[in-house]
């Protein structure tokens, strides 16, 4: 059970960081962060389905192989590229704009965009092949967990160690840190802050289309799948700690644990029906009583 | 104009430079020089504009009207990581360290732009030379810092990246006297080591003694301008700015 949360966890994970990068270096809660991860999960479904690779459940491994690889990578560079636009049409003329602005205008970015889903791939979910088989990796006392859901994990692992070696050890990653400390400071050090902003976006949206790629394994994505995925994500972003990586993954992994152990163990948990109304409780409650989350620090501002 | 205690030529010139907060005017026409070796002091009360000039020079407030002009390059709506890297850097009001980084990692970001490893190293070794302290404490958070310590941090980032002119906005804020010595005797060193100094000062007397020329802004505009030696003669800035009858 502990692995199914893991790999829920997993994709939960990809989608906080985004808002948590984001986050860190503008003060800012990208709403529109779900719904650029459905938008690039239906492009994806478009890539893998369609006309481009046409995979199906009986392609061949190889086929299969590099057509997801090739997906992973147009997806992410897809959501890199939708979401660095939404940062350099909206964002970006208010920055010096009052908290208030910033945040309609991230509420409206995010109904623009769940319409352009809409526009583009109507209101029918959309799905893929099932191309990872759904064999049973290990079957423990009845709890069986599959290749699908483990492949999730494989993938999602080294996405996260490269994340963490670029903003830890490469010249971008410093600019990173530097302009979410102090963006002027970090700009009278040469930085280019607007660059370093854009890329932080990019980075985001590439997270969100690797994360939506992922989802797609396992299940379908309509138009508004972003609204309550992304909000389950913020909740874990916000549980870790908003603008702290390690928080937004461990915040993730937590969430996707308390959401299997909820639907999953039949006997004694409230089940599918409350998971939304347990992990916006959780919500709640740290914004009341720990707004800092778990590995957050406590800044004068309370979050 | 005035005369020149600096022997080089024109390194920095501010023409008619109006720079604004929203519809505040900071500056209303600030027309200065900065001349190759020099040191060149700005002195003034609170609100004159001093820093808001340190601001327009470095690219943070665009001037809505004048021109600055760095080595012959009209600078004057560049970005400011593009005139970090013609030759200016600063310590900036308030210090302004990365709180989150360490006292190396902060000295790091300000050679940020640098590529020559070896120079880097070499300026490093330098600073720490200047301020043994921070050597002491480099892995130390800068947000952790004691104010005096921040300040040699912020002095020490801003030499990291070997500028042509280096700016300090209040060196010696909150620093002890003799701290406050130690810092201008710094200043010293680093002129003759060749870097032209525009030095921001609430401490006029020191600031008069360090540097060659001085300009006395007031409410945005240059009010006087002279050799440091003759302004610290000067009546009128006796009286206001250096507290003496
Ligand atoms: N961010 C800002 N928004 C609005 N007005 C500002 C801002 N920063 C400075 N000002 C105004 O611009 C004028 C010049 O300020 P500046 O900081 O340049 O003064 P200063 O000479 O450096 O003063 P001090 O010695 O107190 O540091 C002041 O009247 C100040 O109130
Ligand atoms: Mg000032």
């Amino acid at each position: 059970m502990a692995l199914i949360g893991l790999t829920t966890g997993a994709v939960y994970a990809l989608v906080a960081l985004g808002y948590t990068l984001v986050y860190g270096i503008l003060q800012l809660i990208n709403f529109a962060h779900g719904d650029v991860f459905a938008l690039s999960g239906l492009f994806a479904t478009t890539m893998i389905g369609g006309a481009v690779f046409g995979l199906t459940d009986t392609s061949t491994t190889l086929g299969v192989v590099g057509g997801l690889t090739a997906t992973f990578v147009i997806a992410a560079v897809f959501g890199a590229a939708v979401n660095s636009s939404i940062e350099f049409v909206a964002y970006r003329r208010l920055r010096s704009a009052p908290r208030l602005a910033v945040l309609i205008t991230a509420v409206g970015m995010s109904f623009i965009v769940q319409n352009i889903s809409l526009a583009i791939y109507d209101v029918n979910a959309r799905s893929i092949p099932p191309l990872i088989s759904g064999h049973t990796v290990f079957n423990i006392s009845g709890v069986v967990y599959t290749w699908d859901a483990f492949f999730v994990v494989l993938v999602t692992a080294p996405v996260l160690v490269l994340l963490t070696w670029l903003v830890k050890s490469t010249r971008q990653g410093k600019a990173m840190r530097a302009t979410s400390q102090d963006p002027e400071a970090a700009a009278i050090m040469g930085i280019n802050v607007n660059r370093t902003i854009s890329f932080t976006f990019a980075l985001a949206g590439a997270l969100a289309g690797i994360g939506a790629t992922l989802y797609l394994v396992e299940f379908n994505i309509r138009y508004d799948t972003g609204f309550t995925l992304g909000l389950i994500a913020f909740t874990a972003a916000v549980l870790g700690g908003i603008g702290n990586l390690t928080g937004a993954v461990l915040g993730a992994i937590l969430i996707g644990m308390i959401q299997a152990f909820n639907e999953g163990l039949s006997w004694n948990a409230p089940g599918t029906a409350w998971t939304k109304s347990i992990v916006f409780g959780i919500l709640i409650a740290i914004l009341v009583f720990r707004p800092e989350g778990l590995l957050g620090e406590r800044t004068p501002e309370g979050a | 104009m005035s005369t020149t205690a600096g022997n080089g030529q024109v390194i920095l010139k501010l023409d008619g430079v109006h720079t604004f907060y929203g519809t505040i005017e900071a500056l209303k026409g600030i027309t200065l020089e900065v001349h190759e070796g020099e040191v060149v002091t700005l002195i003034g009360a609170n609100g004159a504009g001093k820093s808001t000039t340190l601001r327009s020079i470095n690219g943070l407030n665009t001037p809505r009207e004048g021109s600055i002009v760095f080595q012959g390059k009209n600078i004057t709506r560049r970005p400011p990581h593009e005139i970090v890297q013609m030759g200016i850097s600063q310590s900036p009001e308030g210090r302004r360290l990365f709180p989150h980084m360490t006292v190396l990692e902060n000295l790091e970001m300000g050679a940020f732009q640098r590529k020559d490893r070896s120079g880097i190293r070499e300026d490093l070794d330098r600073v720490y030379g200047l301020f043994p302290r921070l050597a002491e404490r480099k892995g130390q958070r800068g947000g952790t810092l004691s104010g005096g310590e921040q300040q040699m941090c912020a002095i020490g980032r801003a030499l990291m990246a070997r500028p042509k002119l280096l700016m300090l906005d209040e060196p010696s804020m909150g620093l002890a006297p003799i701290f406050v010595e130690k810092i201008f005797e710094i200043i010293g060193e680093i002129n003759s080591q060749g870097t032209t100094i525009l030095l921001v000062e609430q401490n006029a007397l020191m600031a008069l003694d360090a540097a060659q020329r001085g300009y006395v802004l007031e409410t945005g505009k240059v009010a006087l301008t002279d050799d440091a030696k003759r302004l610290r003669e000067n009546e009128q800035v006796r009286k206001t700015y250096l507290g003496e009858e």
